[in-house]
């Protein structure tokens, strides 16, 4: 018996085939977590189009998943961009996975100053409570605001998401010891 | 102003406006992170075209799949035709699509709802 098989390197405290499992077992399409730039966010977003065809996903719902994608890394990027973060810091953490009844779930989280985090957890919760109409109207009215400075403008694509989901968006915000927080966004599709 | 063409990426339409014809073309996805520096050249077109031309306008669109962003802009773009309508001036909307999609027909949908000027949404078999 091999016994690297048996106790994994010490050096290499990354266990791939886990990981793989876990992806597997989750029915994890796509993820990524580290810097993403605009190019990156296209090359990603261009995967996820040919997973979906793949995966024969109807053509509206293959919108859905993407525009959802594209909202939330861009709401990611702007608000990073606002703030003026390191690359490290201006991170996303996406993942893409269907469920057991073939709905599609986006998942997206980022470093957030706590105060903003709150913010944008009490919309979030707000959105919950609307029915698709007064979505609508809602959107219709954000629509029609004029262009927010550069440390907002969250509102309009979480609005359209809130809209897309087939349920309500769920948001968690973790705090952590340097008094930012990581805010998680899970919608499903 | 003259006609211009801009031809389209991943993440933004081709576009071609004719002076002479009178129509502004539009086709494919539009989802740049700043959709205002995509969409000026456009909006300065028309803006020129509806000051001096004295013809109809027609936007002639295929466009596909618009982030939030994008549809801010195209928005503004509407309510430019829609105060032009309003003194008189002819201007129309023809937006085509895959009927496989319905996503874009009801995008077109809600834009159609702001507006009161000749707007046809056509879905191809």
């Amino acid at each position: 018996m091999n016994p690297s098989v048996v106790n994994p390197p010490v050096m290499n405290p990354i266990d791939l085939f886990s990981l793989r499992e876990r992806f597997n077992q989750t029915n994890i399409m796509l993820c990524f977590n580290g810097p993403m730039s605009r190019s990156l966010i296209e090359e990603i977003g261009n995967a996820l189009k040919n997973y979906l065809t793949a995966d024969q996903a109807h053509p509206a719902a293959a919108t859905d998943v993407f525009g959802t994608y594209i909202e939330l890394t861009q709401n990611i990027r702007h608000y990073t961009h606002a703030k003026a973060w390191s690359e490290q810091d201006a991170g996303a953490t996406v993942v893409i996975s269907r469920e057991a009844d073939g709905r599609y779930v986006v998942c997206a989280g980022n470093l957030i100053e706590q105060q903003d985090g709150e913010a944008v957890c009490a919309l979030v919760d707000q959105l919950a409570g609307l029915d698709k109409a007064a979505l609508k109207a809602l959107y219709k009215e954000q629509l029609r605001k004029p262009r927010p400075d550069a440390s907002s403008g969250a509102g309009l694509g979480l609005i359209h998401v809130a809209r897309t989901a087939t349920a309500p968006l769920q948001a968690t915000l973790h705090p952590l010891p340097d008094g930012r927080a990581f805010f998680s966004l899970r919608a499903v599709i | 102003m003259q006609s211009f063409e801009t031809t389209g990426t991943q993440s933004t339409p081709t576009i071609r406006a004719n002076w002479e014809e009178g129509t502004l073309f539009m086709e494919g996805d539009s989802y740049p992170e700043n959709s205002y520096e995509q969409f000026r050249p456009v909006f300065d077109w028309i803006e020129a075209f509806l000051n001096t031309a004295g013809r109809p306008l027609l936007l002639d669109l295929h466009l596909l799949y618009l982030n939030t962003s994008s549809i801010k802009a195209m928005m503004d773009i509407f309510d430019r035709l829609e105060s032009a309508h309003a003194a008189g001036q002819a201007v129309s909307v023809r937006w085509s699509y895959d009927r496989r999609n319905e996503r874009v027909g009801e995008l077109a949908e809600e834009f159609r709802e702001d507006c009161s000027f000749p707007f046809a949404i056509e879905p191809s078999a």
